[in-house]
């Protein structure tokens, strides 16, 4: 048996042959990851390539393909491999997106044809798994079979003859546990020997790939190769029936589901508040060294009050994005999401939005164009489109520091009222998608939603490393963000704010002149009308700048609401991310005020209009926070939404829809609270 | 078969199901604990397909673990949560524990 190069012995099986047929490539070697869902696909691709990809314990989660690289071999033989996380699917032949993916992937016409497809099967279950098994063996492509689980395998009694699972299928066949990483040394020698060439002959037909042939072939495998099977019905689970009992409960789910958000929310809170008052106090020492050590000017302007004032105000919410993205992988990963998903399934079911929409609608309070992706596991697409035009609807965490920052304005040491405002804003945001996807349902998209059936997967502790993994991944995204389109705002808006430059207006100069006078006799009067002068230039600056100019145009639409030019200016600009209205505000309110002072809640309280009333009042902070909970501000959000739905209708009636609903809202709240004697 | 799950309108789903042939029974009619084989499936091909992927084939063997909203059933080692909706256009009958 000749050997190619690069292939150990040692890799290739007892009776293997070699396919000495070079396959035509570009590229790396391509590897497909295959696998139902729940089986641990995604924490196994993070295992082979070091990448932090999203683990999700509900089907249809990673819903894009995700791309990521390892070594197969070792030393001088060690080779570059391109691993393609597909979708989880049960089955290439179903008419669903995921099975679409694969089947092209398959076929090789997303760029080169696969050097081998690694099928991801759960130990605990074979039969089914082995289905896909004997799909993806007629394609022609070499297999590994990754057999996961196996440490959860052996402690429910079951045992496994691999090699003669393996000569049956004629494919490696590798014992491995993505969690523990047991096994995944092996997987990879064994992924080297079949991208090599290396064969195994198979000892039994590939099956026909209709279904009944799939299971009669996947069962007659088991059979003879799988010991310790308990028959169906024997010993049942008692604790996880209980679980689902209780978790499922028209009452006590329904509870329980509500103590945990309540839990989840008060937790990201609680423990945010010290990471983010470091990093508040971290940029503000920064801010303060850097104004003592550049010489006054355009530049010491632009880095202290344009960039570092308005990239703090962003970064300072890092830490509950992390920990937001934190708890809710914890909470997948135990399997308890899936069963709330059927609590919910009852109540979104009322608003013609199927038990489906559930992760979306949860992913979206950490970003909406995830929660748009992961609705391709929504099978009716009339529901699908429903999810899509109400998702961004939820309070995402782009949307975090404006809420705090208002929230904290109107209720500055008040906590609990904050809390409860801030509470406010989520309710509001849902009550406004379930009302929406309503009147959906009863206009542009007609019918009821389709009942729900879902994998519930196995009860288990949640892995720390995948949680912090998913955190750090979407923390950094985060902090991309912050360091690539909202500095360039900071700068634009600077920009806009500082230019074109005005000469000093008479009141300036003149107390100017009288500082210059009491100088030598009244030196403390002198510095007081000193900065009072230059307060009165920044502001004038600030007043005939092109910032000023936009706003001004635009101010008519929004002076119903109670906005000046600046908040106006600010509003317009969250058009592209919501985010960014933080460090408008935060630049604009900045002039003429000490704009490395910790506390921007601090300088807005301080901060006044041309004709010197406070910039936030309470109407107008909480019309702000009403406009900001319901409109569609989110450029990535809409185009996402254009590439799901393949059309600009959607994109375009969600953006009227929302954005109309939160000038209206906004002025209800504004109006109403003026009405009340609130001003 | 294609079907609709309501009338046109959203607001809730009011499936019409059609009444069992006198020896089969609804799924959704079963207490936990019992041990059915599945007989057919009155759903459109799209989601009759989708069970089969997922284990509810014609003629499979499955345990019923939890009644009501959802019905949970367990089909070769898998939990399923099926809407009432759903499991009420599953038919199936009686299957004493131990036969394959």
């Amino acid at each position: 048996m000749s050997e190619p190069r690069g292939v150990p012995a040692a890799a290739a099986a007892p009776g293997a042959v070699l396919d000495l047929e070079p396959r035509a490539r570009r590229g790396p070697h391509r590897l497909l990851l295959f696998g139902n869902p729940n089986t641990g696909k995604t924490t196994l691709f993070n295992r082979l390539c070091g990448l932090r990809a999203k683990t999700a314990n509900f089907p249809g989660t990673t819903s894009d393909l995700r791309v990521g690289r390892m070594t197969i071999g070792a030393g001088e033989e060690a080779e570059s491999a391109e691993v393609v996380d597909l979708p989880g699917l049960y089955s290439l032949r179903l008419d669903l997106p995921e099975s679409r993916v694969a089947a092209r992937a398959l076929a090789g016409a997303e760029g080169d044809a696969p050097a081998a497809a690694i099928v991801v099967a759960d130990a605990t279950n074979l039969p089914r798994h082995l289905m896909l098994v004997g799909e993806l063996r007629a394609s022609g492509v070499p297999l590994v079979v990754a057999l996961n689980m196996i440490d959860l395998a052996h402690r429910r009694g079951l045992s496994f003859d691999l090699a003669r699972l393996s000569g049956a299928l004629g494919a490696p066949v590798v014992a491995v546990s993505a969690r523990s990483g047991e096994g995944v040394d092996r997987l990879v020698r064994a992924v080297r020997a079949v991208v090599g060439g290396v064969r195994i002959p198979a000892s039994v037909a590939a099956p026909a790939t209709d279904q009944a042939a799939l299971e009669a072939w996947a069962e007659e495998l088991v059979a003879a190769s799988v010991g310790g099977a308990r028959a169906l019905g024997a010993g049942s689970d008692t604790l996880t029936d209980r679980l689902d009992e209780t978790f499922t409960h028209p009452v006590a789910g329904f509870l329980i589901f509500h103590l945990v958000m309540a839990a989840l929310f008060w937790t990201i809170f609680a423990l945010a508040t010290v990471p983010m008052d470091l990093i508040d106090a971290t940029f503000a020492h920064l801010g303060g060294a850097l104004e003592s050590v550049l010489p006054a000017g355009d530049v010491r302007d632009l880095v202290v009050g344009g960039l570092i004032g308005g990239v703090s105000g962003t970064v300072v919410f890092l830490p509950q994005i992390a920990l937001l993205f934190f708890l809710i992988t914890l909470l997948e990963d135990t399997g308890y999401l899936a069963r709330a998903a059927f609590v919910m399934d009852r109540l979104l079911c009322r608003f013609g939005l199927p038990g489906y929409a559930f992760v979306p609608l949860l992913s979206a309070h950490a970003c909406a164009i995830p929660a748009i992706l992961s609705t391709r596991l929504i099978p009716d697409r009339h529901d699908r489109i429903a999810t899509i035009l109400v998702a961004p609807f939820m309070s995402c965490s782009a949307r975090l520091p404006v809420y705090v920052l208002l929230t904290s304005f109107l209720f500055l040491d008040r906590p609990v009222l904050a809390g409860l405002a801030f509470a406010g804003c989520y309710v509001l945001g849902a009550v406004a998608a379930f009302g929406s996807a309503l009147i959906a349902r009863r206009t542009v998209l007609p019918g009821a939603s389709r009942p729900m059936v879902l994998e519930l997967p196995s009860y288990k502790w949640p892995s720390l490393r995948v949680a912090a993994a998913n955190a750090f991944e979407q923390a950094w995204a985060f902090l991309r963000t912050a360091g690539t389109v909202i500095l360039v705002i900071c700068f634009v808006m600077w920009w806009l704010s500082a230019y074109p430059k005005a000469p000093p207006p008479a009141p300036a100069l003149a107390l100017e002149r009288q500082a210059a006078e009491l100088a030598a006799s009244a030196p403390e009067r002198a510095a007081a009308l000193g900065d009072e002068a230059a307060r009165l230039v920044a502001r004038h600056q600030q007043e005939s700048s092109f910032a000023a100019r936009l706003g001004r145009l635009a101010e008519p639409v929004f002076a119903p609401l109670g906005y000046d030019w600046r908040l106006t200016m600010g509003v317009m600009s969250s058009f592209a991310a919501r985010e960014v209205f933080v460090s408008t505000v935060a630049v604009l309110a900045g002039a003429g005020e000490d704009a490395a002072e910790p506390g921007i809640v601090a300088r807005l309280r301080r901060a006044t209009r041309d004709d010197g009333t406070p910039l936030l009042t309470t109407a107008t902070a909480v019309s702000l926070l009403v406009f900001f909970v319901l409109a569609m501000q989110c450029l990535s959000t809409t185009v996402t939404v254009h590439r799901e739905t393949r059309s600009w209708r959607w994109p375009a009636l969600q953006f009227v829809w929302m954005s109309g609903l939160a000038w209206v809202g906004a002025f209800a709240a504004y109006r109403g609270l003026h009405a009340l004697g609130v001003s | 078969m294609a079907e609709s799950y309501g009338s046109p309108g959203g607001g809730g789903r009011r499936p019409a199901t059609p009444a069992p042939e006198p020896h089969l029974e609804r799924l959704s009619d079963q207490a936990p604990g019992r041990i059915v084989r599945l007989r057919r499936r009155e759903l459109s091909e799209g989601e009759a397909c989708l069970l089969a992927a997922m284990g509810l084939s014609v003629g499979c063997r499955l345990v019923v673990r939890a009644a009501g909203d959802p019905c949970i059933v367990e089909v070769r080692s898998t939990r399923i949560g099926l809407a009432r909706a759903v499991a009420e256009r599953l038919l199936v009958h009686d299957e004493p524990a131990g036969r394959p």
